[in-house]
């Protein structure tokens, strides 16, 4: 099976829908997170921090010295399944020339997955949360880089 | 495992609530668990101990284990469902076999046995009809409920966007801003709501139920209250209470918990009927709200507590919680009633799906911070409306001395002369900054 550095978005989506039950989903989703990189403590700042997540949620974004300049982001939480929708954000976002993130549609992606009538309001405001802050990052290229 | 070993009978139920190990959970809609008698059971409540685990939360699939966990259901429990419907039952205890729950059992009879038997205990919420469910709204919505006139509002905070987005169908918008001055943030005067309600139709023997949406507010939006629409509504329904609007009720959960019981919508706007006068005095309960000297008085005194409806971050101050204002802390001797997150959420006083969260572990978290219902308790936050939500729970459990701190710290950190405290808070309050 393909690393969270190595899955397309349509690898994602079909190896999730392929699964059986939720069971299984719910599992794939925490594999997914464990493969999430651990930010140091010293990055896990007021400044990274995200507002308005019932999680506590840090999120660092950067952008490469590519030709294009290519998106990347981490992001760390203190839930288990947080850092899975991390996880599945990391797969849409990470690697895009930062002037298509805004072309990104990741409820979109977790419509595909079946996921996204799944999640409580209250992850979904936390995953609205974290859309914006990976868009406004993009639209302001290094500021937290 | 079968079917048949999962069944527990009244008096092994009895037993298994006098061990400490047992976990009892009530699959109920949350109203049922506060007092609304659902299907016609001889008396509405729960059983004492219980705790609310609604079987519509299994639906968010990815979450339920997690939350199921938090609700105490582990491993090391014994835990014992019960509900209206022994489907729901059986298929919840197959979940929790799921997380290596190993006894797992159900109470089947809740409604023909102990709720009818009225030596078995059963608790409510004292003012548990005031928070409604999707389905009394509708029956109200369609006039099928007898007795009073009715207005359902929409609450949004100048956006009437929102409202066009979508609404119960008949329920009119109701601006925010026609019942606080966008000046101050208080409530308008006494005249000035008169109109207003009338405006709306509202008077005072009217039933008024008040709901909003709840859409991804950000602090760093210009206007964040824009999409925390509900939060605005439990303001509205302080304020109508303030006036003296003898019927308010509020739908448990707002317009999102509308759309995801798959009620109809409409984008058709219902204009309001003006009435000729709102018809009493206002404030027809003034106890409500109070204003600063009173907030003064009552930290002064020793049977009174300011409860601070604020984040950490803005109780330690770190953040003033608001761009529009600067200065940051708090108010000394103020009791940490902590929201959750920031100025526009209140995840400690709701669910994950927005409905209002056990009244029994609001009480106990607030209990554990220093208030009680013995006390004369003012809620506050920034401009109210934190502060008005959590006014609202503390009225729905009927402690008899509540009010809302109606200036806040808005009000408060505009005076020079009042004192700020920054930091932990340690018993002397020893940072206080009085510049």
């Amino acid at each position: 099976m393909p690393t969270l550095n190595e899955l397309t978005t349509d690898e994602l989506i079909s190896t999730f829908r392929g699964l059986e039950g939720w069971e299984d989903r719910f599992e794939y989703i925490l594999d997914l997170a464990k493969q999430v990189p651990e930010l140091d403590e010293s990055e896990r700042t007021d400044e990274t921090r995200l507002t308005g997540c019932v999680s506590q949620v840090w999120v660092k974004t950067a952008v490469t010295q590519d030709d294009p300049p290519r998106f990347e982001f981490v992001a760390n939480s203190d839930a288990a399944i947080v850092t899975g929708l991390i996880a599945v954000l990391m797969v849409v976002y990470n690697g895009r020339p930062v002037d298509e993130v805004a072309d990104a549609d990741p409820l979109a992606v977790l419509r595909e997955m079946d996921l996204e009538t799944h999640l409580s309001p209250t992850r979904r405001n936390g995953l609205h949360a974290m859309v914006e802050r990976i868009r406004g990052d993009a639209g302001a290229p290094g500021v937290r880089s | 495992m079968s079917d048949a070993p999962r069944d527990i009978g009244l008096a092994e139920l009895q037993d298994a609530l006098e061990k400490p190990e047992t976990r009892l959970l009530d699959l109920r809609p949350i109203e049922a668990f506060n007092g609304w008698p659902l299907r016609g059971e001889a008396r509405g409540g729960h059983i004492p101990g219980a705790i609310p685990f609604p079987f519509a939360w299994t639906r968010y699939r990815l979450e339920v284990h997690e939350l199921l966990r938090e609700h105490g259901a582990t491993p090391e429990r014994s835990i014992v469902l019960y509900g209206y419907d022994a489907g729901e039952s059986r298929q919840m205890a197959e979940l929790l076999d799921g997380i290596g729950c190993r006894d797992v059992r159900c109470y089947d009879r809740f409604v023909e046995q102990w709720a009818a038997d009225r030596s078995l205990p059963l608790e409510r919420m004292p003012r548990y009809d005031r928070l409604v469910c999707p389905a009394w709204v509708r029956e109200l919505a369609e006039n099928r409920r007898d007795g009073r006139p009715s207005v359902i509002c929409h609450s949004h905070y100048d956006c009437i966007d929102d409202y066009h987005r979508g609404h119960i169908p008949g329920a009119i918008a109701l601006n925010t801003n026609d019942l606080e001055s966008p000046e101050t943030w208080n409530r308008r005067s006494p005249e000035e709501l008169r109109l207003a309600l009338a405006a709306h139709g509202i008077t005072r023997n009217a039933t008024v139920v008040v709901y909003g949406r709840f859409s991804f507010p950000s602090n760093d939006d210009p206007y964040p209250g824009q999409a925390a629409g509900h939060l605005g509504a439990m303001r509205c329904a302080a304020i109508l209470l303030w006036a003296g609007v003898e019927d308010v009720r509020v739908l448990n959960g707002g317009m999102n918990r509308w759309e995801e019981a798959g009620l109809p919508v409409s984008t058709e706007p219902t204009r309001p009927t003006p009435a000729t006068d709102y018809g009493g005095e206002i404030p027809g309960r003034p106890e409500v709200f109070v204003d600063t000297p009173e907030a003064k008085r009552l930290l002064a005194s020793d049977d009174g507590e300011l409860a601070s409806v604020r984040s950490w971050d803005e109780f330690v101050g770190r953040v003033s919680g608001y761009h529009y204002i600067e200065r940051k802390g708090r108010i000394p001797g103020a009791v940490f009633a902590d929201c959750g997150s920031d100025a526009y959420h209140m995840e400690n006083y709701r669910n994950l799906d927005y409905t209002t969260r056990n009244y029994e572990a609001i009480a106990a978290m607030w209990e554990r911070a220093g208030l009680t219902p013995d006390k004369h308790v003012a809620f506050y936050c920034g401009t109210g409306w934190r502060g008005s939500e959590a006014f609202f729970n503390a009225w729905l459990m009927g402690w008899p001395r509540v009010s809302v701190y109606d200036g806040g710290w808005m009000e408060w950190s505009s005076d020079p002369a009042n004192p700020i405290a920054t930091g932990e808070p340690s018993r002397a309050e020893d940072t206080i900054d009085a510049s």
